[in-house]
């Protein structure tokens, strides 16, 4: 108990005292941090725990981040709405998308979930009147409280305080039946329908959770970025997401947040080698498939991660 | 036969040219232990994941407490209660026995979506009664111990007694046992036995199997029914089944039943 408040105290306390003695330009880089992270939460939920996988978070990113622009700038809906309304409408698009599953699993889903992608990519760029077209949209200013915050230094207050919310509802899910139910599935369908339990319901549900976090993240994203780029939603960037999670590790949110650290601050520390970075990170991404399938998360640093991690309920043993 | 719990009605299951299940009907009386024993390959899997809703049938029906189940979903079956293991265990590998246990018992200590996201009132309550239950089930199998080793780190013998209790984590009225004493010793027979008895006395639990164990099958069963390429050819009680010339030839072949002077 005392070792997981002092974690949070110190969290809580770290959170206000940071600005004040960060520039600008790590404020921005925190924040890029946590929304990334919240997107690639998304995806330890839906295939770290429920086992399915998906291509399909850069998809959920850019609805999130043109669903609230253009709910901001054609109805003028402040973006502290529309950024959660359109997290909803997506994460019913990922509970439809999850009905997928019904019929296809394995490498299968994972076209399907690229395909998904690709038109959503492509919807982007031929609706021109909303989305501006492959020019892309500016996304408005987040106001808040009569704010309103453009710098990393305002969007700190926003981003980390949302992230770290997901964060613990998801935690708190993974340490729930629903938790238990997922992980069941991952490891054998059928023994999960013989206890009873409605897998594809479950898939779908997962596909929901990972819709919603991704749009969320999107949608921080967006208002740090301030402009939508189509070309920022293709494959390719699911992918990333995708690599993301697995160097961070697909087991534990921690991963999420531990994978993006790694892959935004990694090119600030190797400037001098730019046009190597797709090499760099292919090299790290084969390097821990092979020595350590469950990413960073699962090394030693774990252990004291975890004490943020509420114990089950009355495990005693 | 009205008081028949589970009741199978001629049924035929074909893959592609084959019958695997031909015309075979089946009634298992409430708090009854029944058996369904038979070569390889003569269909005795495939009527269990019939009754479960793993596979479709091409005709005749399967009723449990007098409700057609045949073409449902498998999930709504195990929430019906018929519970199953399975012939080479499907345990969550990965998770803890304990948690193997509280998968089935969840449905049973439910809150919702909500309350799981926040741990809100009614969590721990739920969290906490469904633990003990499971702790219960292990002891009622002989896993107490184990509770916290990851399924699938378990030897064999306890991973088929943990199978079992998540089964029964469901609190099923029926409960369906693939080849429960394949690969165990003579001693893990016998307490395998006396675990089954148990639960037919005090719980009423009905219980059908599938085995080629001739210790376990002879020993608990009431009725048993034998199968051959996909055709029942006896019933009966422990002793009829045994002194069937039908059995013996099934078993030995002609020859082997001729040798016997069947």
């Amino acid at each position: 108990m005392i070792p997981r408040l002092a974690i949070y105290v110190a969290g809580i306390a770290g959170f206000f005292i940071a600005p004040h003695y960060l520039a600008e330009y790590h404020l921005f880089q925190i924040c890029l941090i946590a929304a990334t992270a919240l997107v690639v939460l998304g995806l330890v939920a839906v295939t770290g725990l429920a086992g399915q996988i998906s291509l399909a978070q850069s998809a959920f990113v850019g609805l999130g981040g043109y669903g609230s622009a253009i709910l901001a700038t054609s109805w003028g809906v402040p973006l502290w709405a529309s950024i959660p309304l359109t997290a909803f409408a997506v994460a019913f698009a990922g509970f439809v998308l999850g009905q997928l599953t019904l019929r296809i699993s394995g490498h299968y889903l994972a076209l399907a979930t690229m395909a998904f992608t690709a038109i959503v990519q492509l919807a982007f760029i031929h609706s021109d009147p909303v989305t501006g077209g492959a020019a892309g949209m500016p996304v408005p200013p987040f106001r808040i409280f009569g704010l309103t915050l453009t710098t990393g230094r305002h969007l700190y207050y926003v981003i980390l305080p949302a992230t770290a919310l997901l964060f613990l509802l998801v935690q708190n899910v993974m340490q729930s039946r629903f938790g238990r139910a997922l992980t069941a599935i991952r490891q054998s369908e059928t023994a999960a329908e013989a206890m009873g339990l409605n897998v594809l319901r479950y898939k779908a549900m997962a596909f929901a959770g990972s819709g919603f976090l991704g749009a969320v993240g999107g949608g921080l994203l967006a208002s740090l970025s301030t402009y939508l780029d189509p070309a920022q939603f293709g494959i390719t960037q699911s992918v990333y997401f995708l690599a993301v999670a697995v160097v961070g590790g697909m087991s534990s949110p921690f991963g999420a947040i531990i994978g993006s650290a790694m892959f935004i601050l990694i090119p600030d520390l190797l400037q001098s080698f730019q046009s190597y970075l797709g090499l760099v990170f292919a090299l790290l991404l084969l390097g821990f498939i092979v020595l350590r399938p469950n990413g960073l998360a699962s090394v030693r640093l774990s252990r004291y991660l975890n004490l943020l991690s509420p114990r089950p309920a009355g495990g005693r043993r | 036969m009205t008081d028949a719990l589970l009741h199978v009605d001629n049924i035929t299951v074909r893959f592609g040219g084959i019958v695997a299940l031909d015309k075979v009907s089946l009634d298992v009386g409430r708090g009854s232990i029944q058996a369904v024993i038979g070569p390889n390959g003569a269909g005795k899997s495939t009527m269990l994941n019939v009754i479960t809703g793993l596979y479709a049938v091409d005709g005749g029906a399967v009723s449990f407490e007098g409700e057609r189940i045949d073409g449902r979903a498998p999930h709504t079956i195990g929430r019906l209660g018929i519970a199953r293991t399975f012939q080479n265990t499907e345990l969550f590998g990965e998770m803890s026995a304990i948690e193997n246990v509280m998968v089935g018992l969840d449905r049973h200590h439910p809150y919702n979506l909500a309350i799981g996201m926040s741990h809100g009132p009614g969590y721990r309550r739920s969290e906490i009664a469904a633990r003990r239950e499971a702790g219960d089930l292990l002891a009622l199998v002989g896993v107490a111990d184990d509770a916290a080793v990851a399924a699938a780190a378990l030897p064999f013998g306890k991973q088929r007694r943990l199978e079992l209790a998540r089964a029964l984590a469901t609190r099923p009225k029926l409960l369906l046992l693939d080849e429960p004493a394949a690969g165990l010793r003579a001693a893990e027979i016998e307490s395998l036995n006396l675990i089954l008895l148990n639960l037919r006395a005090e719980q009423g639990l009905t219980i059908l199997l599938i085995d080629h164990v001739m210790a376990l099958v002879m020993a608990i069963s009431d009725r048993i029914s034998v199968l051959n390429f996909g055709r029942k050819i006896a019933e009966g009680n422990p002793d009829t089944v045994r002194k069937s010339p039908e059995v013996i030839r099934a078993y030995l072949g002609e020859k082997g039943a001729h040798a016997l002077g069947a």
